[in-house]
């Protein structure tokens, strides 16, 4: 405690050492000028007593020393010395210090970028109140629960409070003359009391509050100006007026995770939506507890509800932290996905971190003579130490301070991207001081090893031993270096193989037919208010009208409507089906998606057999289907399914009209799926959200104008969004996309830090042989000979690396099979060759130019330097 | 400096003395040298240049604090006082010396 204390004084006095040092002058002086007074009161001259004075306090200078000694200032005014000294020494030698200094940064921002995204994923809480005691609730193995479900479960008491939410709604805000489509979270009138989400202003929604809503900061931020009267404001949804009573704060993070970001929060109107339910559990109780009581509740609703089986999957997990991530299937997958891109960038760091390592010693190393001159002119070996020390502190944190910096801007930048996604998808990523604090360590760790372990070696010798050895190799073959060196090659070789797997995959996706065109089409969605159209009738003539109105516009193709457009969203299926040709059941996992008339033509879907949609195939006439090649090998086999009839599922028996070639449905990369379409007018119900798909004769973006104002003629309360088919899918292709991409530019990263580092260092072990190599001439070797004796063993530690790298290679990309295309195979040779090639090219490269001048050099110039 | 032969001060009582100096008040350096020599009869004399290191080191150490003010002759001068640490430092060190002391003497008287 005491030692505390001294340290904070010590501390406390280095700001005013300079006021000190005056004062400590001033007392001295009046020490001697009163001993001087009372000599002279004794008799003496005055300036025999001031002598006598000084002589008695002995020399001022040895007393200063030693009251500064006192309060320690000497060790931190050295440190402080070392590094004005060490960082003349790197801009006396910017390529070095520049070199390691971005190495160091691009490793350290890389990686704690990455784990910022992982750990705001994974790890991060919904913003409620005591977050750990929130649990997601399912019953009956469904995410959603139907109203009596979520009231039943309430009533009973189990558990402090149960909210609901539906996160699946959608709604037209009409401002002026336009209307946009915002994404709601319907809520249970108790939900804001009950979680304690914190507001940035206003109130929460309160029970039985049905018009007002609370709206995300970026609602209001963007589309309301950041308008500082925003509560209060009205705002027009679906028709309705609603009132802004609160803004959630920037870093507002849903229940549902995952990034969600919805516009606005309301009630529910009524009860007729499913809900997923998060329940708060009380003080003590597990979640063992409360899944053993919730599954006895769920009996006692089966029995209230029979043939719903609701105490199938009853299960109670956590909403925060690694529990959330055990818990559930579909996030360990994602789980996974980041574990590897840590993996991955810690490869980068360790590649980034073994350069300065290797730098350092080569520094180090060249310097021995320096070293040897110091120590023999007087300077302590500690001295020299600390000094080598205070170099690689130096180093260590410009570059940790760059990578924090490049950590800092691509967190912002990514936190400002708003994911184009169907759904609102928004991280609030922050810099992450955990990682960040591991980082450091790493490369303070690593500057300070590879700058001191060279430094204690340099000095152990004594000066004869330095000064004789002079320039020349200290250690023997496998020295450190040559350790290191084979160590990167061997990391890089791991991440390199990794990138190019993921490089491919990316290539193979980007040239990969989708089964359709989607050059010339143009996708144009609508939503309607619900309440505008009570009966389905109403939308079917909308939507006549619409497609009347769309096919009219000058350049235009053809135009359809479809229920889903593919690779954006899709409709899947697992059911049994049969058909009239044998009557035997065939349970089979497809897709399905009702189009309209013209669907194939403008999508370029050749019809291979029988005919397309037409406009007479509606509610009345006989139920028909159009099915893919796949389906129609999985159902008919050789026969020819037209004019057959088929049962899918539960539903109503189809003629099947036709087939269309197979074309993708969910991702690119999938392979062939069974598919069905069936006619948009067959539909039992009409849904509010409509697809518009219009070909161009031309340039698609020609018509976008067109198709928005007939749209909006048709209904200017609904929401419109128009944009070209090669926008909408080229953005719905970014998760697979993104992958790639951070892998791949990870992977180009990595191989960018390899290859300086590898050149670097033997392009300096070469530079140091100069003498050797000039003594090897001088004594009659060709400049052939000694060409061979450098390559030779560069080539030997290049083999060796590579080799270790492969070996790790081979296992360690197995498990990524899980993230790639079919077509992508993890244990194709031809990626090893390619990064095995590459890496020894640039080892050869680096060896072989330095080796080249070393051979030119007149031996005399050599031996002399 | 050493014109008159005066006994070597043991080791680790010069903080003491001047611990000791202190209680009656605030003093400057140069007053705190000067009681110790006439109170020990001129028997011990603590060297001025050890003086100042000493006095830093115990305002380290949070013994003591330091004041400048103005001296008896009229100049400025920087006075050392007592803190309850030192106050307390101050017992335990003369306990700790006069059993040293006891000790020492008995050892003197039997052996």
């Amino acid at each position: 405690m005491s030692f505390w204390k001294e340290a904070a004084r010590r501390v406390s006095y280095l700001p005013f050492r300079s006021r000190f040092d005056r004062e400590l002058d001033d007392e001295l002086q009046f020490h001697i000028e009163t001993r001087a007074d009372e000599l002279e009161q004794a008799g003496a001259s005055r300036t025999a007593a001031l002598g006598q004075a000084r002589r008695e306090l002995g020399p001022t200078a040895r007393v200063r020393e030693d009251v500064r000694s006192a309060w320690q200032f000497r060790w931190l005014e050295d440190l402080l010395a070392d590094l004005r000294y060490a960082a003349r020494g790197l801009r006396r030698n910017p390529a070095f210090a520049l070199t390691a200094i971005a190495c160091l940064g691009l490793g350290i921002g890389a990686n704690t970028t990455m784990f910022s995204i992982a750990a705001e994923v994974l790890f991060s809480q919904p913003s409620v109140r005591d977050a750990q005691s929130v649990d997601l609730v399912n019953i009956g193995g469904n995410s959603h629960s139907p109203m009596y479900g979520y009231h039943f479960i309430r009533e009973a008491g189990i558990f402090t409070d149960v909210v609901g939410e539906n996160e699946n709604m959608e709604t037209n805000w009409r401002h002026g003359d336009a209307t946009d489509r915002l994404f709601a979270i319907l809520v249970t009138d108790n939900f804001f009391q009950a979680t304690g989400v914190p507001l940035a202003m206003g109130r929460p929604i309160l029970p039985g509050d049905s018009s007002a809503v609370v709206i995300s900061y970026q609602l209001w931020q963007s589309r309301l100006g950041g308008d500082p009267n925003v509560i209060g404001r009205r705002l027009v949804l679906d028709g309705r007026p609603f009132m802004v009573s609160g803004v959630l704060p920037r870093d507002h993070r849903t229940l549902f995770g995952f990034g969600f970001a919805p516009d606005l929060y309301m009630l529910a109107p009524d009860d007729k939506r499913p809900v997923m339910l998060f329940a708060r559990l009380p003080e003590g109780m597990t979640r063992q507890i409360a899944e053993a009581r919730l599954l006895a509740l769920c009996r006692q609703l089966d029995a209230i509800h029979p043939h719903e089986a609701w105490d199938q999957g009853v299960s109670v997990t956590a909403t925060a932290g690694l529990a959330r991530i055990t818990g559930n299937q579909g996030t360990m997958a994602v789980a996974a996905f980041f574990a590897m891109l840590m993996v991955v960038v810690g490869l980068v760091l360790a590649i980034a971190c073994a350069n300065v390592a290797s730098l350092l010693l080569a520094r180090a190393s060249s310097r021995s003579h320096e070293l040897a001159i110091r120590l023999s002119i007087g300077a302590g070996r500690g001295r020299i130490i600390r000094h080598l020390f205070a170099e690689s502190l130096l180093l260590a944190l410009i570059g940790t301070a760059a990578g924090l910096c490049l950590n800092i801007g691509l967190t912002a930048l990514l936190s400002r991207i708003r994911l184009p996604l169907p759904v609102p998808i928004q991280f609030v990523i922050t810099p992450d001081q955990r990682l960040l604090g591991y980082s450091i360590a790493t490369a303070l760790g690593t500057s300070l090893v590879a700058g001191l372990f060279p430094a204690i070696r340099a000095t152990r010798g004594g000066i004869s031993t330095l000064l004789k050895q002079g320039e020349r190799q200290i250690s023997g073959w496998w020295s450190l270096r040559s350790m290191l060196v084979t160590g990167q090659l061997a990391i890089s070789i791991v991440l390199l193989s990794a990138a190019v797997l993921f490089v491919r995959n990316l290539v193979d996706s980007a040239t990969m037919n989708p089964g359709f065109d989607i050059q010339h089409t143009v996708w144009a969605s609508m939503r309607l208010v619900p309440e505008s159209y009570p009966d389905s009738k109403r939308v079917r003539l909308l939507t006549d009208d619409a497609l009347e109105r769309l096919r009219t516009i000058p350049g235009v193709e053809a135009a359809s409507i479809a229920q889903v457009v593919p690779l954006n969203d899709s409709m899947n299926y697992q059911m049994s089906v049969k058909t009239d040709l044998d009557g035997t059941p065939h349970v089979l996992r497809w897709n399905g998606n009702e189009v309209g008339p013209d669907y194939f033509k403008t999508m370029r879907i050749p019809i291979l057999a029988g005919r397309e949609f037409l406009p007479g195939d509606k509610t009345g006439t006989q139920p028909v289907a159009i099915i893919n090649q796949e389906m129609a090998r999985a159902l008919f086999g050789d026969h020819d399914p037209v004019g057959h009839v088929a049962w899918f599922g539960s539903k109503q028996p189809v003629q099947i009209a036709g087939v269309a070639r197979n074309s993708k449905y969910m991702t690119l990369g999938e392979e062939n799926k069974p598919g069905v379409y069936y006619p948009y007018a067959q539909q039992d119900v009409a849904p509010v959200n409509l697809h518009f798909l219009i070909r161009a004769t031309g340039n698609p973006t020609a018509i976008l104008s067109g198709v928005h104002t007939r749209l909006h003629g048709v209904d200017s309360t609904a929401a419109l969004e128009v944009k070209t088919m090669q926008q909408g899918l080229g953005l719905a292709l970014l998760p697979s996309r993104a992958g790639a991409i951070i892998l791949g530019s990870m992977g180009l990263l990595g191989l960018a830090l390899a290859s300086i580092g590898l050149y670097g260092v033997l392009l300096y072990s070469v530079s140091r042989r100069v003498r050797e190599i000039g003594l090897r001439m001088a004594l009659g070797a060709t400049p052939g000979a000694v060409l061979k004796l450098v390559v030779r063993q560069s080539a030997s530690l290049t083999v060796v690396g590579v080799a270790i790298g492969l070996a790790i290679s081979i296992f360690a990309v197995r498990p990524l099979a899980m993230f790639l295309n079919p077509e992508v195979h993890t244990g194709s040779p031809t990626n090893f060759v390619i990064v095995a090639a590459f890496l020894s090219a640039v080892a050869m490269a680096a060896t072989v130019a330095p080796a080249v001048r070393a051979a030119r050099v007149d031996p005399v110039v050599a031996l002399r330097e | 400096m050493g014109e008159r032969t005066t006994p070597e001060l043991l080791p680790g009582t010069l903080y003491m003395l001047i611990l000791r100096t202190l209680r009656g008040g605030a003093l400057h350096g140069y007053a705190i040298a000067k009681r110790v020599k006439e109170s020990s009869n001129e028997d011990l004399i603590i060297e001025d240049g050890s003086l100042y290191p000493a006095l830093n080191r115990m305002l380290v150490k949070g013994w003591l604090s330091a004041e400048w003010g103005i001296s008896e002759n009229n100049r400025k001068a920087r006075f050392y006082s007592l803190t309850t640490e030192g106050r307390k430092q101050l017992e335990e060190e003369s306990e700790d010396f006069e059993r040293l002391v006891r000790a020492i003497r008995l050892v003197m008287k039997t052996a």
